[in-house]
């Protein structure tokens, strides 16, 4: 009598355990996520989503390359959209990067420098 | 050759100057306050390099986030290139449940930012174009009438600049602005195409909740945005609502025919449902609205997975599907 209704419950557990497989099974495949749309519909993402794979795993080697630590890698990887991935595998490396803030460098000294290094002046030289 | 130099660097400081700035009494929108002071806005010291996790700190704390920079770190900190990046602060805000919205680049959403009572991370460029210094910082006010923007940042507080100084060194550094949201608030001043935007890098990066409190936020402001609706679909797709993702992608698609996504997203909402001829048809539609795009290849690829369903023995649940064609 008890394993009946035991067997009862158990058939029934299966039934529907089936039903919602089958109906997340079709579903587990792919829906377009809203970013991947967007990024279809604007001129600069059309390129950058194509290679999303390969840009992942240009991030990955060039911020391990930059210290970053391993275990660390995948999940900042994962808080980044494709675009985003497409952007730093294409300019990781001159990117800004906010560090901190200059001490005390005036602009008049920058300036003149930016003037020095592009040939109109030579004040820092000695000659 | 100092003596040529010398009106070239005049000229070149005019430019800078001109470039960028009028002192703040004359760009304050309309209607806002002369002065703002969002004193009660937590400050974290920052370590040498470490500006990135001291200012994000910074505004996720103040929308409810506890954390710190020594947390930050490990997240968004580049040994290598001694910094943080914009992209990495935009991740982190993610991960911590935040929307990370980015202003448009006018002194105007600073401001209405501000008056919404939040402070707001910039990028600044203390160098120069060609010999850049990166660095983030918060602002947390200004005052028209001193002409001074209010900060904090790196080692300091409170940090009162000119307003072209600070104008001037944000404009260098791109005009690049972030303000982390609580789900489902709206900024200040808000473009529909950026808060989407946001909204689905939410969705991108699995935090499902939190985005999809932004899409409500979104549809309530903006009920014709088809992405909007889109947006809505996905989260209760992957929540295994089924008939809450069909009628958000029938609302995309209603504002949108054309759009392949919403089109290949509502075929698997019906062969879930077992409506496979329907289903056929809504891929067959993406397809011809993504052909071009980089979507061709997921509205194949779904298609491909429909074709090798066997033939499902149950009928059609819906009863009387209303589909556009």
């Amino acid at each position: 009598m008890r394993s009946e209704k035991l067997q009862r419950a158990c058939v029934a557990l299966v039934s529907v355990s089936f039903l919602t497989l089958g109906m997340q099974m079709p579903a587990a495949a792919s829906v377009i996520g809203t970013a991947e749309a967007i990024a279809a519909g604007s001129q600069t993402g059309s390129l950058a989503t194509v290679h999303a794979a390969v840009s992942r795993d240009d991030v990955r080697a060039k911020l391990a390359e930059l210290g970053v630590d391993a275990v660390q890698l995948d999940g900042r990887l994962a808080a980044l959209s494709e675009a985003e991935l497409a952007m730093l595998a294409d300019r990781l490396d001159e990117a800004p990067a906010g560090g901190g803030a200059l001490e005390v460098i005036g602009i008049v000294f920058l300036v003149l420098l930016i003037l020095e290094l592009t040939g109109v002046i030579d004040i820092f030289k000695k000659t | 050759m100092i003596r040529a130099a010398l009106p070239a660097a005049a000229l070149l400081w005019g430019l800078t100057g001109c470039a960028a700035s009028p002192p703040l009494a004359e760009g304050l929108p309309a209607g806002f306050p002369r002065s703002i002071e969002l004193a009660g806005t937590p400050f974290f010291a920052q370590d040498e390099y470490q500006c990135g996790p001291a200012a994000l700190a910074t505004v996720l704390r103040e929308s409810g986030v506890i954390t710190s920079p020594q947390d930050l770190r490990p997240q968004i900190y580049v040994p290598g290139r001694r910094g943080s990046l914009q992209a990495e602060l935009i991740g982190a805000s993610r991960r911590h449940g935040r929307l990370p919205y980015v202003l448009a680049a006018h002194a105007g959403d600073l401001v209405a930012e501000l008056s919404e009572g939040r402070p707001v991370l910039v990028l600044q460029n203390l160098g120069a174009t060609r010999l850049p210094r990166w660095h983030y910082a918060v602002l947390i006010g200004y005052d028209a009438d001193r002409n001074v923007a209010i900060l904090r940042s790196g080692t300091s507080e409170r940090v009162e600049l000119r307003w072209q100084k600070f104008a001037r060194t944000w404009h260098l550094g791109g005009r690049w602005a972030i303000t982390t949201l609580a789900p489902g608030v709206m900024p200040g001043h808000a473009e529909p195409a950026r808060f989407i935007e946001a909204a689905a890098g939410l969705e991108a990066a699995g935090r499902r909740a939190e985005a999809g409190a932004a899409y409500d936020a979104a549809i309530a402001r903006w009920p014709h945005e088809p992405l909007a609706w889109l947006g809505r679909g996905n989260v209760a797709y992957g929540d295994g609502e089924l008939d809450a993702a069909a009628e958000a992608y029938l609302r995309a698609i209603g504002l949108a025919p054309t759009n392949a996504a919403a089109r290949n997203n509502l075929a698997q909402v019906l062969a879930a449902a077992n409506c496979l001829p329907e289903a056929r048809r809504q891929l067959e539609r993406a397809a011809e609205f993504g052909a071009g795009t980089e979507l061709a290849a997921a509205v194949a690829e779904s298609r491909a997975k429909i074709e090798a369903l066997p033939e499902p023995r149950a009928a059609c649940a819906l009863a009387n599907p209303a589909l556009p064609d």
